[in-house]
């Protein structure tokens, strides 16, 4: 790779699109995009200084974008502390999916095969309903699965970055993983 | 001994799968009830799918989202100029 010297005056022009995409793609909203953007850009000319000249600028500028969207997580998650004993963040709890007696699924919840899922739905249909369904999730539920399955941190880290403890982090994977498969089911998969 | 575990039990196994080793006696009480329960088996397939769709919808919303507004990028440059670039 070409030895590259931080040209920030150049930046908002030669990456601010990719950029804004990659914000866009995590956190749905225009505005909050374009100000992770700015953020990133303001961060990276305070830090030009640990810029090491053997790597990519845009590389760089994403792994500084990408700390960026994992605090926009953790604050998205610390907007709304409950207790998990309590009614959950505001979503459903396990008393919604089981029968609390003999811990089966409940009913209406029993999950139906999504055999032909993937032909059932355009790719680009599915990915819409799947965003859709992650923004409905309650805010510390939605921050957990984005920031273990989109960006792919460890169990560790999450509980690392946003202060819980092994088991929080267990119900409200496990919550969001219930909420998410029942709302795809409710947006057409699994239609036998 | 084997336990026997309820569907609840079990999926919370099947979420906590990807991070970490179960013990063997969760492991193997999950490998019985998953051997006679429908459900629960439709269900293991589907957390796994599910992870995998949010990976691949975030990568193509990143390659085919909107460009950066002219109006934005103007802003940014602005920014910039005022911070020293």
């Amino acid at each position: 790779m070409t030895p590259s010297v931080p040209q920030p005056a150049q930046w908002p022009d030669r990456y601010g699109d990719e950029l804004f995409r990659f914000a866009l793609s995590r956190v749905s909203d225009t505005t909050v995009a374009e100000e992770l953007v700015q953020e990133t850009f303001l961060s990276a000319l305070d830090g030009l200084a640990t810029f090491r000249a053997e790597a990519s600028e845009r590389t760089w500028l994403f792994v500084i974008l990408r700390r960026k969207i994992i605090d926009h997580y953790r604050r998205q998650a610390r907007t709304k502390q409950v207790s998990l004993d309590e009614a959950s963040d505001g979503g459903a709890t396990e008393a919604d999916f089981f029968n609390l007696e003999t811990g089966h699924w409940a009913d209406a919840q029993m999950p139906v095969s999504w055999l032909n899922a993937d032909a059932a739905l355009e790719q680009q249909e599915l990915h819409e309903i799947l965003g859709r369904c992650q923004e409905r999730l309650p805010a510390q539920q939605g921050a957990v699965f984005a920031m273990r399955f989109v960006e792919e941190l460890s169990a560790e880290e999450i509980c690392q970055e946003l202060g819980l403890t092994a088991s929080n982090y267990w119900v409200l994977v496990h919550r969001a993983k219930l909420q998410l498969r029942r709302c795809l089911e409710k947006h057409g998969l699994g239609k036998n | 001994m084997l336990r026997l575990i309820n569907c609840q039990k079990a999926t919370v196994l099947l979420d906590q799968r990807p991070d970490r080793a179960l013990p063997w006696g969760p492991r193997a009480s999950l490998w019985v009830h998953l051997r006679y329960c429908p459900y629960c088996k439709r269900y293991a397939k589907q957390t796994v799918l599910m992870a995998e769709w949010a990976r691949a919808a975030a990568t193509a919303r990143a390659q085919a989202g909107p460009a950066l507004p002219a109006a934005a990028k103007q802003r940014m440059r602005e920014r910039l100029a005022e911070a020293g670039a």
